[in-house]
């Protein structure tokens, strides 16, 4: 509630106290100041509250507890918890080799709302289709997870460039012509189907 | 030109009502943790503050074409 969003919520209250005192008197803008208050008050205070709105918005996205607020994402939340290091997504999770608090973004940039126009527009697809249209049974990323997602981290690690396994298929893995998941190897991710038949573990057990 | 100014003061209030109504959205919006909160934003708010400024444009727009036509009046029956 404090800090940057408390600041924008003021400045909103601000805004909105001056364009009422406008929409109570609107012939008020005889002289020249009251035609500056007029012009600040109904363009550049309103402005500058879109901006900050949209500036908050997109960082609130990023949040694992924004995309897991979404019903549909709530299993996939829990799967973090998975008390099993071949799960992918809970081991990255739980030894912090992606921020906590913003997991699923770094895995699902190009995915999330958050991230380049197309994506955005892709996350706004998926809202429409959760509220309005007929969600799937079973949630894929479109065109299936990019080798990309784990290379931006991966690539150039010791630990991966030098593993016999990966040596031997770089090339294809480095063109995502083999998945790092569907390939037999990590293939453990979510898996929220099985969710109800694993142990979970929580931070402090 | 009265009725200029009567139209002027509308359009204001027409603003001022729009942009209020689109920052009462904003916090809404703001103080709700949901993916449905990023849609009221995006969709809503933003939509009812833009046309909110777009009318206080054209209000402007309102006071210079009243202002050019009070000048050019001026001008015809006047100065001449």
């Amino acid at each position: 509630m404090f800090g940057p969003t408390g600041i924008l919520i003021a400045l909103i209250v601000l805004t909105m106290i001056v364009a009422v005192f406008f929409l109570v008197r609107p012939a008020v803008t005889a002289s020249p100041r009251e035609k500056i208050l007029a012009f600040i008050a109904l363009f550049i205070l309103p402005v500058l509250c879109v901006g900050g709105g949209m500036s908050t918005h997109m960082q609130r996205s990023e949040q694992t507890r924004f995309c897991i607020s979404c019903h549909a994402m709530a299993p996939y939340g829990r799967s973090l918890h998975v008390d099993n290091p071949s799960y992918i997504p809970a081991a990255h999770f739980q030894n912090h080799r992606v921020p906590a608090d913003a997991a699923c973004y770094a895995c699902h940039a190009d995915y999330t709302i958050y991230g380049p126009l197309k994506d955005k527009l892709q996350g706004i697809t998926r809202i429409y289709t959760q509220y309005v249209g007929t969600p799937p049974k079973t949630i894929h990323v479109p065109g299936g997870y990019s080798n990309l997602q784990c290379l931006r981290c991966h690539a150039g690690a010791r630990s991966f460039e030098e593993n016999p396994v990966h040596m031997a298929i770089m090339d294809s893995l480095k063109s995502n012509q083999m998945s790092c998941i569907s390939s037999g190897c990590h293939d453990t991710v979510h898996n929220v189907a099985d969710l109800d038949h694993v142990k979970f573990w929580g931070p402090g057990q | 030109m009265r009725l200029s100014e009567m139209g002027m003061q509308r359009l204001r209030r027409i603003s001022s009502g729009l942009i209020v109504l689109g920052l009462g959205v904003e916090i809404i919006s703001l103080l709700w943790f949901h993916p449905l909160a990023f849609a009221l934003f995006a969709f809503v708010a933003t939509a009812l503050i833009a046309a909110g400024i777009l009318v206080f444009l054209a209000s402007l727009a309102f006071v210079a074409e009243a202002a050019q036509t009070g000048a050019s009046t001026r001008r015809d029956t006047g100065s001449t």
